[in-house]
């Protein structure tokens, strides 16, 4: 069986290799894919460690819990490698919010909060602080230095490292264990052996402490891709999905994807079947050529199983060749180029107001990953493995089915299509007898020619949907960059400070446009505000509610979303944009009209939609020429008045009428409602001299700032010294951090393209060998049609026209195909799932008519080169 | 004048130690609307011959003429041009494009003429003559054996051919066909003034033409003429297969 398989595959030479490739390809596209994405997520969750600490879960801890630790610490169904306590020692708030915190050496180290000069504090007059903090309180930061915190002194011992990602809301100093303090909240973080979900181990350890999982805070930015969470199961996910009101297919995407990691294990998956359809489809051409044989051998009297096991051994030979080989060398390319590429799937923006912001000692945001290092996914290699064998035993299965329901005799005959059509004589109507011949040899069997077309445009289909979403990307990246990263100006000058009346003067701003090196500023008014909003008009609840549960929403707002009697009162950012800003917004337009000169006066107002889970925009059910209800403080002297609770005529309440609904603010403030994991805080937007006229704002509370090209440092220097003077007033210069964010995405584009051009190219490597098949399989009526005298010009035009024919068809099926189904699909999941800010971009038409042509040209290409050999043979030799 | 001549035509396959001389030195002359019967054992060369004179292989030496033309100086696409308009063929297995019915297939070789139009009403008499009008819709492998060969000979005279080069054309028929068939070739012959080369290893069939030409191993051994006249077989003749 063995030496007969080999003997096919040393006898079909072409046809082995082309099986051979296939496998090749696809193994080294699907392991260094599984790869890349594998390492983005290892170095991902590497670089969490880094901002958020190197622990898994923290919990609430009392004395006999970290007794029964250390007795328990032994295996118990979860193996427990570090842990180390925290306690809040009390706060103060001013000037900042600031804790007082002890913490033991572990918990130092797993927060990477180590010390880098002087000792840690001893007693309770000693302080240990980092750089930032002390910074922003005034100090220079050397130990013995005298630290006056709300008029009492401490003597500060040593110096912290800062920790990466910090607000200068979340100050902390730390004091020394007997440091005294009316109350004190004790926290235990824990690190467990990273084998295994994690999950399991926390359920283990907390029955083995007998602590409750209430209270247990998952640090899921590192446990994310560690099993951290236990996911709902798929059962319950889908009768949510079909029972509920809310739930539908979108509900179950998201769902699979923030519990089974579904982007991942789907492209993965998709890459098998991919691989399996390319490997199939050749295997196919491969088999039909030998039928007649496998019928002199079933005539000859060799069983099925014989059969199969020649099948299989020609195909697992193969495969246990080109597949190890394809993964080393997908592999191993992949390394050379990994640096270059190691932003594709990474989730680590460096944007400044998503959960990793980065202020630091110098307010420069740190903007650069760590060095990424390349992590051979093995896993994904191994399920390919599992996954093409067993496929490829099915494979061989399956054509051995189809071989016996073909007699030996048919099968003896070849092809075993039956070609018949209409009763109709084609020469009385039509001349060109030659091309009822081509067609006829396309179309007799349409299952078949079907299967052809669908399996040649998938390719084109994977190219143009790459394309499509390329092309998307690149705008909505932009879109996001502006809006949501609030990266849209390389300097951002903001006030650090919790305090609502600080602002930056109009003075300030008019000496920063005077700069030589400007090229632009955005100055923007800003106001908090509440909007009424009648109870039934509220769908979202949930969130309010949940928003509502943040103790620094409860503690400075009195909550988010407010009830106040039959109406809900839900605070809202309010700004006031210049003109080129709003005219900009027209870019996020989704419904209603932006015309600058609607909001020089008036009281024309544009909402920013709130964004569901599943990326559908909605504004209260309210629509452009709407009236709403604000209500804004009249004057900001203190943090009170922005509960709203205060006597009615502190407040002026307004009514606006909707011009716009827009998908996203652009210039936004980081204070207040913007804080922590609350980004992108519901935003309304007016004009600056709206806010002037009708809220009496002249001065504004942050800028955006972009240089002319090929500004130097000392336009920064500029920048510093127009603010000297303005108290609390801070430069971030966010050059470094869009660079980055702008590398990422250009590697993203460049590594969608690329694979986009591989699947292209193993697609077009199969057109050729179908192509080519399906004109030597008919070699011989070939050879009769030039036996009656067809010329070799006549004969090229004839398998041309079977050319053209093919590409016409596998370019209309794209068409179909792409335009009908998948571009659907792709608005749908770009809208829906990756909650694009922008899906209308189309393919540009350039690049769609390079498939089109492409497809022609290599089709072309492939009935050339068959029809080539067959008028280099002698007619008698193709009869 | 003759329609045909051949002049110490060779042919050779293979190269060096691999070589096989498939004809040595044949020279034939052949004169219009003779029928004749190209006879030998497996291997002896008959089927070599009968292709190089359809030109669809070229002699290793000596010439071929062809109507006066010595066919292995014409170029590629003339010499398909003249096949095609002065040559028909018929083969054992048939040949008829799977794809076409009756009708179309006998059609296509007028179709490739550009300048031709397709005589309808001859293919209509023709498919007539030979029996096969009421299958003319029908696909080959909807026919029995001798109703393909009736159809492949209907597509060999389609382009009024001078020549019609005939290679085992009963060699997969019963004899009853074979009776039928071999004919049609002889009715066809003194009809439209054909000449008819007609390779068999079957000397019964031989009979019926006018001359048979004996070829071993390469070498025309024998030539004589039949003493059968071809009326014999119009009317159902009696010889042996």
């Amino acid at each position: 069986m063995l030496k007969l398989a080999f003997q096919y595959m040393r006898y079909y030479k072409s046809q082995t290799m082309a099986i051979f490739f296939s496998i090749f390809l696809t193994a080294a596209l699907l392991s260094s894919i599984g790869s890349l994405m594998y390492s983005s997520q290892l170095n991902e969750t590497e670089n969490n460690r880094k901002i958020y600490g190197d622990w898994h879960y923290a919990l609430p801890l009392n004395p006999q819990v970290l007794k029964s630790i250390k007795k328990e610490y032994k295996e118990q169904g979860f193996s427990l490698e570090q842990y180390g306590v925290k306690e809040m020692r009390g706060k103060i708030t001013f000037p900042y919010e600031i804790t007082f915190v002890w913490g033991d050496n572990s918990y130092l180290k797993m927060t990477d909060r180590e010390l880098v000069k002087g000792s840690y504090p001893a007693n309770p007059g000693e302080i240990a602080a980092d750089k930032f903090t002390l910074s922003n309180l005034g100090y220079k930061g050397e130990p013995g230095e005298m630290i006056t915190l709300e008029g009492r002194n401490y003597t500060l011992t040593g110096i912290l490292k800062s920790p990466w990602a910090m607000d200068f809301d979340q100050m902390e100093i730390f004091v020394s264990k007997n440091f005294k303090s009316a109350d004190s909240i004790s926290t235990l973080y824990v690190k467990f052996r990273e084998k295994g979900k994690l999950y399991q181990q926390l359920y283990a350890f907390l029955d083995c402490c007998k602590i409750s999982g209430n209270e247990v805070e998952n640090n899921d930015k590192v446990t994310k891709y560690l099993g951290g969470e236990e996911p709902e199961s798929l059962y319950h996910i889908l009768k949510f999905a079909l029972t509920d009101e809310k739930g539908n297919f979108t509900y179950i995407v998201l769902k699979l994807q923030a519990e089974y990691n579904l982007a991942f294990y789907g492209m993965v998956l998709l890459l098998c079947v991919f691989s399996l359809c390319v490997i199939y489809s050749i295997f196919q051409i491969s088999v039909s050529k030998r039928i007649s044989q496998y019928g002199i051998m079933e005539t000859l009297g060799i069983g099925g199983s014989a059969l199969g096991g020649t099948l299989l051994a020609e195909l697992w030979m193969l495969f246990l060749l080109g597949y190890p080989s394809g993964c080393f060398i997908g592999n191993g390319i992949l390394k050379l180029f990994y640096r270059n590429l190691a932003g594709v799937f990474t989730n680590l923006s460096p944007s400044p107001k998503a959960g990793d912001v980065f202020f630091t000692e110098v307010f420069s945001p740190k903007a650069d990953i760590e060095t990424p290092q390349f992590h051979t996914a093995y896993p994904v290699m191994f399920t390919g493995f599992l996954f093409l064998f067993f496929a490829i035993f099915l494979i061989g299965v399956f054509t051995l089915h189809s071989l016996k329901k073909q007699p030996p005799r048919q099968a003896m005959a070849g092809d075993p299509s039956v070609l018949k059509g209409r009763r109709k004589i084609y020469s009385k109507r039509n001349r060109n007898l030659a091309g009822v011949v081509v067609r006829k040899f396309m179309f007799s069997n349409r299952k078949k020619v079907t299967g052809i077309l669908l399996s040649l445009s998938m390719g084109g289909c994977i190219f143009l949907c790459t394309t499509y979403m390329v092309e998307n990307l690149k705008i909505h990246a932009e879109m996001s960059l502006k809006s949501d990263d609030g990266l849209g100006s390389p300097y951002q000058i903001f006030l650090k400070s919790n305090l609502p009346g600080d602002t930056i003067p109009e003075e300030t701003v008019e000496k920063i446009r005077e700069l030589p090196q400007l090229a632009r500023i955005h100055a923007t008014k800003y106001i908090p505000s509440e909007l009424t909003i009648k109870k039934p008009e509220l769908e979202w609840e949930e969130y309010f509610d949940e928003q509502n549960k943040d103790s620094y929403f409860r503690e400075r707002y009195g909550g988010i979303c407010v009830g106040r009697g039959n109406d809900y009162g839900i605070k809202y950012n309010v700004y006031g944009y210049d003109s080129s800003l709003i005219s900009q917004l027209k870019d996020f337009l989704l419904e209603g009209e932006i015309s600058e000169k609607d909001f020089e006066k008036g009281n024309k107002i544009i909402a920013v939609a709130n964004q569901d889970g599943q990326g559908n925009f909605n504004f209260y059910g309210k629509h452009p020429g709407d009236t709403i209800l604000l209500k804004v403080p009249k004057k900001l002297d203190d943090g009170e008045i922005l509960k709203f609770n205060n006597p009615q005529e502190d407040y002026l309440e307004m009514e606006f009428e909707l011009a716009a609904i827009v998908s996203r603010p652009l210039a936004q403030e980081n204070r207040f409602f913007n804080v922590n994991g609350w980004k992108n805080h519901p935003s309304l937007i007016l004009s600056n001299p709206q806010m002037e006229t009708l809220f009496h704002i002249t001065d504004y509370s942050f800028m955006d700032i972009e240089p002319v090209l090929g500004a130097d440092d000392t336009f920064s220097d500029a920048l510093l010294q127009a603010i000297r003077d303005v108290p609390r007033a801070v430069l971030k210069d966010y050059r470094k951090a869009i660079q980055t964010r702008k590398n990422y995405l250009g590697q993203q584009q460049l590594f969608f393209t690329g694979i986009a051009v591989i699947f292209l190219a193993i697609s077009l490597f199969h057109i050729m060998n179908s192509v080519n098949h399906s004109i030597l399989s008919h070699r011989r009526e070939y050879g009769i049609i030039r036996a009656m005298g067809i010329t070799d010009s006549g004969f090229y035009r004839m398998v041309l026209g079977a050319g053209i024919s093919y590409g016409i068809f596998t370019d209309v099926f794209i068409f179909l195909l792409y335009h009908i189904f998948l571009r659907r699909f792709m608005d749908y999941y770009m809208a829906h799932v990756l909650k694009f800010l922008h899906f209308t971009a189309s393919v540009p038409m350039g690049i769609l008519g390079m498939v089109f042509v492409l497809n022609l040209f290599v089709s072309l290409i492939a009935v050339m080169i068959p029809a080539g050999k067959i008028l280099k043979a002698g007619v008698i030799e193709n009869l | 004048m003759h329609i045909l001549e051949l002049r110490h035509v060779e042919k050779i396959y293979g190269e060096k130690e691999n070589q096989v001389k498939a004809l040595r030195d044949v020279s034939l002359k052949v004169s219009p609307g003779e029928f004749i019967a190209i006879v030998g054992t497996s291997g002896s060369g008959k089927s070599t011959l009968l292709n190089l004179i359809g030109g669809l292989d070229v002699p290793t030496s000596g010439t071929i003429w062809v109507k006066g033309k010595e066919i292995g100086s014409l170029k590629r696409k003339s010499l398909t041009i003249f096949r095609r308009r002065n040559i028909g063929f018929v083969f054992q297995n048939y040949s008829l494009m799977p794809v076409l019915n009756v009708y179309d297939n006998v059609a296509l070789p007028v179709t490739f003429d550009s300048g031709n139009h397709v005589n309808h009403g001859y293919i209509e008499e023709l498919l007539k003559e030979l029996g096969i009008w009421n299958k003319r819709k029908k696909y080959p492998q909807e026919l029995s054996g001798g109703q393909q060969q009736r159809a492949a000979i209907a597509r060999a005279l389609v382009n009024k051919p001078a020549i019609l080069l005939a290679d085992e054309p009963t060699g997969n028929l019963d004899s009853v066909t074979t009776v039928e068939v071999m004919g049609l070739l002889k009715t066809s012959c003194k009809k439209y003034n054909q000449t008819i080369l007609m390779v068999t290893h079957n000397e019964g069939i031989a009979q019926i033409c006018d001359r048979i030409i004996h070829i071993e191993d390469g070498r025309i051994v024998k030539e004589n003429h039949s003493e059968r006249k071809s009326s014999d077989a119009e009317e159902g003749g009696d010889f042996k297969c």
